[in-house]
């Protein structure tokens, strides 16, 4: 067989099984082993086996399961919950204030996470509730959140930074700094966007009520404050380590 | 449904639960292994045996704990048209995709026991400093091989007993 048709069937039948519905390992997996096995022949057998040893030297996968574990750390500890308070009481008189308080949170959570799911998922388990509550428009929010998730791997530490890196064989410590300054540019952008809509339409987001920004002082906003100071350890905790060695 | 079709099910689920547990906390003995090599890099007698073990461990981590996922059914799906079916449509969908999920699984299966056996007769060892045997971590992955298989056929009988409108 010609390897261009080779390439479009095995595209193709992947494409129609993964639609069935099927764990798409089994559909992609299913694909690769009868293709091995029709068109090597009986020694396509030992082709999966010998990608799971290929898959084991390649040393960037230990660092996934770490911060995966790191993620499920921080939304159990509910670090993210304290965090959105204080964001909530700081931008809450500003109209759409608690969007912006949400990028602000995911900002946070990017500089102690390298992956976006959790961002998403804390974004989704806390920021979600409290925007729906205060009314704010669903389809703003939902964009909100998953733009602020899509920071988590860009501000440093990233994973798929890391995993560049080692492909790419150029040092992390560097990658990690280039990502600072697009991923805070990126931060800028959308509170500028949000704070624009709501301008124009405030409708959109309506801000914190007069009353309620009565009932809290200045000495419960202070000590909120304490709240951001984990994550900032946290982010010099694991920097300073990268860039006190140098290029790696 | 036959009560040794249920009676497997129970079974295979349970020692599925049971080692994909255990395998939760390989996380842990990998996080050791490598704050030990971080250690003997500062003290300058650096291990050999370090980053192996880590991707020893690894591989063991992510095989022994995947029939556990099979049965959590945590995999990643592409649900465009499966989420908007029943869950008795998605039954009917997956006894027939299932076959395919274990044929890759039987294949892998064949190959890992072949290279198992081979690593065994031979006595192969990896190819670096530290040269560890390979045959007890081809066995590892011939076990989670022949587990996952064995979760998958207890998947079908349950999508059976969801059609026929029973609960295991």
């Amino acid at each position: 067989m010609d390897h261009n048709t080779i390439a479009l069937l095995m595209f193709s039948t992947m494409l129609l099984m993964m639609i069935t519905g099927q764990r798409v390992f089994g559909a992609i997996g299913f694909v690769a082993v009868v293709a091995a096995l029709t068109l090597w022949g009986p020694g396509g057998s030992d082709m999966g086996i010998s990608a799971v040893f290929k898959l084991m030297k390649w040393t960037p996968l230990l660092t996934l399961p770490m911060f995966v574990f790191m993620g499920y750390v921080m939304s159990e500890s509910r670090l993210a919950e304290d965090l959105y308070k204080m964001f909530h009481v700081w931008f809450g008189p500003l109209p759409g204030g608690l969007a912006v308080g949400t990028i602000l949170l995911m900002v946070m959570i990017s500089v102690m996470n390298g992956l976006s799911v959790a961002g998403m998922a804390i974004g989704a388990t806390i920021a979600l509730p409290e925007l729906m509550r205060r009314g704010y428009d669903k389809l703003m929010i939902s964009g909100v959140i998953q733009a602020g998730s899509s920071l988590g791997i860009l501000i440093p530490p990233s994973v798929v930074l890391v995993l560049f890196s080692l492909i790419a064989r150029r040092p992390v410590s560097n990658l990690w700094l280039a990502g600072v300054f697009p991923g805070l540019l990126m931060a800028t952008l959308f509170v500028a966007y949000i704070i624009i809509r709501t301008m124009m339409n405030p409708a959109l987001a309506p801000a914190m009520p007069a009353e309620e920004r009565a009932t809290i002082t200045l000495r419960q906003k202070l000590a909120l404050l304490r709240a951001g100071l984990l994550p900032v350890f946290i982010f010099v905790a694991m920097m300073v380590p990268f860039l006190k060695a140098g290029p790696a | 449904m036959p009560r040794w079709s249920i009676a497997y099910v129970r079974l295979v689920e349970a020692l599925c639960r049971r080692i994909g547990r255990f395998a939760m906390y390989l996380l842990f003995v990998m996080m050791a292994i490598m704050l030990w090599s971080s250690f003997t890099k500062i003290g300058r007698f650096p291990a050999i045996w370090t980053l192996e073990m880590a991707q020893f461990t690894l591989v063991a981590y992510y095989l022994l704990g995947a029939p556990w996922t099979l049965q959590m059914d945590t995999n990643v799906r592409m649900d465009l048209l499966y989420a908007r079916y029943s869950p008795k449509g998605q039954a009917i969908w997956d006894i027939f995709t299932v076959f395919a999920l274990m044929f890759y699984i039987g294949v892998m299966l064949y190959g890992a026991i072949d290279s198992t056996v081979y690593s065994f007769t031979h006595d192969e060892r990896n190819p670096t400093a530290w040269r560890p045997v390979l045959w007890p971590l081809k066995l590892i992955i011939s076990f989670s091989f022949l587990l996952m298989l064995l979760q998958s056929i207890a998947l079908l009988i349950r999508d059976v007993a969801t059609i026929r409108g029973q609960r295991i």
